[in-house]
């Protein structure tokens, strides 16, 4: 049986304070790569694709070495049979999107690329685009053909650098839609890069989570996004509220530790072993904090507690609610709740928060890993 | 009185074989100055780049050394390749060529650095060769520097004066236009050097206003 597997390991000083130090191994599926921007995540594609020169480490594609610093190896780009999408869609502005897609099929006999070409048309609903020259297609059409230009040579894997952030809602979802058609049909390896945990849940099966040069934790997406295990990847992962907080006492049979936020409201949170007196970071999604007008009772969430709203803050169809309880929560909700809450600034608010919404994270240090 | 062609055919015919030959060797010295680090290419750049600043007759004057018969590349030429250079058109075509060589030169130098290197890298991860990129990547993004490049080294070439004359000489009815508007001026022939003058000037600017709507006014 053929190895499938995609080994890379790339070491590469950024600038005076950035060493990129990253180690990932990819499977026949689709991995992300998620990081904020100067994380390092498009110089490690650029390494991989051979744009760039790593200082060490390796790459090795189903078997075949692409670079190696111990011995030397370094295969010309055009030799790594690897496609890009980008950003910029960089399509050739004076092809045609037909041109575009066959660019890379010069040495296969005529016949066989017709076949590829009508199979790409299929694929991605190509057929009115392709006598049509880049200036003339939309920011989604665009991203199609640059899809179908890079995956029509038959790649041994393909990279995609933030190809979703240029274009339109609509576009978006199509393009991601694509993606995993691409991902069925063609059984290759993609690695995706991005700053958007929406694409990453969308598209992932796998995440590793890039920060300052370092891959800070790896896991299924629903793993490392719905439950942070440390500060920085909460930080990643727009965990808005992160408080320290010290531990007043346990209860085992409830299992819940009560804890106390400086100077402000006492939680109950999932049940730890940190000593009584010792402090505690904990993470808590503007998503899960419920809100209601008074007090409720009866229900199993853990923490009930009465604040007033300081500040409505309008992001489109998102409102963040932030509130004052002693410190301040931030809770995101529709715009159907504040009309059915008729809340504003200054009203008093119910907040509601299960203790198993909250996270407990581990300060740590840096370049550890959360599996 | 009747104009004789002669000049004006033969200047047509030296220009566009000097255009060619300013093609065919600028394109690549464009491309390795905008694109390749080597050591000697300030060196290079400043040596293409002297027939826009030194005297014509000066360069006409190192043509001459360089390609007569007393030098070996002149007797190489005559006697192996039985080609004569120096007092022919040949020689008018050498002339012309170095002339506006840097007027080619430099539009399609900036042209191809205009290209954006991530379409090079695009087609160099589709597995094109460093020749097939330049091919149908760079080259075709570059071609409005390129054919303007070319127009103006072609109008360059019609209107050399100096070292044409050095190197071609002027013999019975074997000139350019140029030198033979000197020679009608000389001769007091006013009316000849008029028309003369009037279809240079005429062609001049409409190669430049062709030029013109042909880039934008870019270059």
């Amino acid at each position: 049986m053929p190895d499938e597997s995609v080994q890379i390991e790339i070491r590469k000083l950024l600038n005076s304070e950035l060493q990129l130090d990253v180690s990932l191994q990819l499977m026949p599926d689709c991995s992300i790569l998620f990081g904020r921007s100067g994380s390092g995540k498009t110089t490690t594609l650029r390494c991989i694709a051979g744009m760039a020169r790593p200082d060490a480490g390796h790459v090795r594609l189903n078997g075949d070495i692409l670079y190696d610093s111990a011995s030397g190896t370094w295969l010309p780009m055009r030799q790594r049979r690897i496609g890009m999408i980008f950003q910029d869609d960089l399509l050739f502005p004076h092809l045609t999107a037909r041109k575009n897609i066959s660019f890379g099929m010069h040495q296969w006999p005529k016949r066989k690329q017709k076949d590829r070409l009508d199979e790409m048309v299929d694929l991605f609903t190509l057929g009115p685009l392709l006598d049509r020259r880049p200036a003339n297609l939309s920011g989604g059409e665009k991203q199609r053909v640059g899809l179908a230009r890079a995956i029509a040579p038959r790649p041994r894997l393909l990279l995609c650098d933030e190809p979703i952030s240029a274009i339109d809602q609509e576009g978006r979802a199509t393009l991601v839609a694509h993606l995993r058609r691409v991902q069925q049909a063609e059984r290759i390896p993609v690695l995706f890069v991005t700053h958007s945990t929406n694409e990453a849940m969308a598209l992932g099966d796998h995440v590793f989570v890039l920060d300052r040069g370092r891959i800070v934790a790896q896991g299924t997406p629903l793993d490392v996004f719905s439950e942070p295990h440390n500060l920085s990847l909460a930080r990643l992962t727009r965990v808005k509220n992160i408080f320290t907080a010290i531990v007043e006492s346990h209860s085992p049979a409830e299992g819940v530790t009560v804890v106390r936020i400086s100077d402000g409201p006492t939680f109950r949170v999932p049940l730890h072993d940190a000593p009584i007196g010792g402090s505690l970071t904990f993470g808590l999604r503007a998503d899960d904090i419920l809100l209601a007008r008074h007090a409720v009772s009866g229900i199993s969430a853990q923490n009930i507690l009465e604040g007033r709203v300081a500040k409505i803050v309008r992001h489109g169809a998102e409102i963040e609610v932030l509130i004052d309880c002693g410190t301040r929560f931030v809770a995101s909700i529709v715009p159907a709740a504040i009309d059915s809450l008729g809340l504003q600034a200054g009203s008093s608010v119910c907040m509601i928060v299960k203790a198993r919404s909250c996270h407990l994270l581990e300060r740590e240090s840096r370049g550890s890993q959360a599996q | 009185m009747i104009l004789d062609p002669l000049p004006l055919v033969l200047t047509i015919q030296i220009s566009l074989c000097s255009t060619v030959l300013v093609v065919l060797l600028g394109t690549p010295l464009a491309w390795a100055l905008a694109r390749k680090r080597f050591w000697a290419k300030h060196l290079v750049d400043a040596l293409v780049m002297q027939p826009m600043v030194i005297p014509p007759t000066v360069l006409g004057y190192y043509l001459l050394v360089l390609l007569g018969r007393d030098t070996l590349l002149g007797r190489f030429l005559e006697n192996s390749l039985g080609l004569e250079l120096v007092f022919t058109w040949r020689g008018g075509v050498i002339a012309a060529a170095v002339a506006s060589l840097p007027l080619y030169v430099k539009p399609a130098r900036s042209a191809i650095e205009g290209v954006d290197l991530a379409f090079e890298d695009v087609a160099r991860l589709l597995g094109r060769s460093e020749w097939s990129v330049v091919r149908t990547v760079t080259l075709p993004l570059a071609w409005r520097g390129l054919v303007a490049g070319a127009v103006m080294a072609f109008a360059r070439a019609m209107g050399d004066f100096g070292t044409t004359l050095m190197v071609m000489g002027s013999i019975g009815r074997e000139k350019t236009v140029s030198i033979a508007i000197y020679e009608a001026w000389s001769s007091n022939d006013l009316a000849r050097a008029n028309i003369l003058v009037a279809i240079v000037t005429v062609f001049s600017i409409a190669v430049l206003w062709s030029v013109s709507r042909l880039t934008g006014g870019k270059i």
